[in-house]
């Protein structure tokens, strides 16, 4: 029964880093695509929770933590470097 | 045996949570709207598979990691939201057709980077 | 914040005592102390102030989750039915509380409750902008987002 939810859990995880993954390509605007990045960040955390209890390796947490504080760095990054450019039309 | 129940439990909500900001940010209108499902969906769901792992280990050492990032995750969402929102709008960003108002129009000073409070009016009228 | 680093010394020591370090233990290792600190330090002045707060945020932290609950699941609902029902806008709340500190946990609280987002403050604090996704009443949204409000400054003050 474990085992099944946990199955479940990555099919879950696989459809919603694929629906994410077509917003990505899509855009429109490059704003999007870091919001999209951000959120498949989370997913990627996710999996990495998902995997530490199927391997019953709980190792696996730390790469969690330095992944949440490296996706939020990049969303920072990006912002700065978004807010320094500005407008620019036709993207 | 019920520790696992509460890893399962937990870490099904939290996918499905996840699911739902996926479907919402493809779904959603503008940045805005999809800024939502990523800092209340998208994080609760992380959180609450991270949290599911300290269930499964039950361990001081590894609950203590867990909830460090737990509360990481949840601090830094609204953080990353308002940034890359205030990049947006000096980006400039097209807004949905049926949003209501934009109190944030203009205020922003292209030059200097500052936001003014503008005329607020203190006692807003209904409709 | 003192006495609040009392009352973990003595859950530490209740769970070294017991010799079983898990986050269930040391929870009530924390409420045999909050309890032991009160009667023992009654009527001190530093002290009177710790135990009228800490019941005020955990109390603050179940209405948090409960308005949490409720609202994720309005947003679900509106995110899965294929029509959308939503009056999104951006909205500036006039401010009435001052340091940063009040409008840093205001604004994150208001981040986290589905509907809202805070997006920035104005640069001389005065008014706090937030998206949200539901006017249908702008007045009730203003009174909700006020009552957030007193209940920050009531626990930071």
């Amino acid at each position: 029964m474990f085992d099944l939810v946990l199955q479940l859990v990555f099919v879950i995880l696989s459809v919603s880093l694929a629906l994410v993954f077509f917003r990505l390509i899509k855009g429109p605007t490059l704003p999007d695509r870091v919001v999209a990045l951000e959120l498949i960040a989370s997913l990627t955390v996710g999996f990495i929770a998902a995997y530490a209890v199927l391997t019953e390796k709980s190792d696996f947490i730390d790469v969690a933590v330095v992944l949440a504080l490296t996706a939020f760095m990049a969303a920072v990054g990006f912002a700065r470097y978004l807010e320094k450019r500005g407008r620019r039309d036709g993207e | 045996m019920v520790s696992e129940f509460l890893t399962g439990l937990f870490m099904l909500v939290g996918a499905l949570l996840m699911l739902v900001a996926s479907i919402g940010i493809l779904r959603m209108p503008d940045l805005l709207i999809r800024m939502h499902a990523t800092t209340k969906a998208g994080a609760l769901g992380g959180g609450l598979m991270v949290l599911s792992v300290a269930f499964f280990f039950d361990d001081g050492a590894v609950t203590a990691r867990a909830v460090a990032t737990v509360i990481f995750i949840i601090l830094t969402a609204p953080v990353a939201a308002h940034i890359i929102g205030r990049a947006a709008y000096f980006v400039g960003l097209p807004l949905w057709e049926h949003t209501v108002k934009d109190d944030l129009e203009g205020r922003y000073d292209p030059e200097t980077h500052t936001l003014s409070s503008g005329e607020v009016k203190d006692k807003q009228t209904p409709g | 914040m003192i006495v609040f680093t009392w009352n973990l010394l003595l859950a530490l020591a209740w769970v070294a005592l017991w010799g079983v370090f898990t986050a269930t233990n040391l929870l009530v290792g924390f409420v045999v102390g909050y309890v032991a600190l009160r009667l023992v330090f009654k009527n001190r002045p530093g002290f009177e102030d710790y135990f009228y707060r800490l019941p005020r945020i955990i109390t603050f932290i179940g209405f948090f989750i409960v308005d949490l609950v409720k609202s994720n699941v309005r947003v679900a609902y509106d995110v899965i039915t294929p029509r959308h029902h939503m009056r999104p806008g951006v909205v500036g709340i006039p401010l009435d509380v001052a340091t940063d500190r009040e409008i840093t946990v205001l604004a994150n609280l208001i981040s986290v409750t589905p509907g809202t987002l805070s997006l920035d403050v104005s640069s001389d604090r005065k008014v706090l902008y937030i998206h949200a996704m539901y006017i249908d009443d702008e007045d009730a949204l203003l009174q909700d987002i006020k009552e957030l409000e007193r209940r920050v400054h009531e626990i930071l003050r």
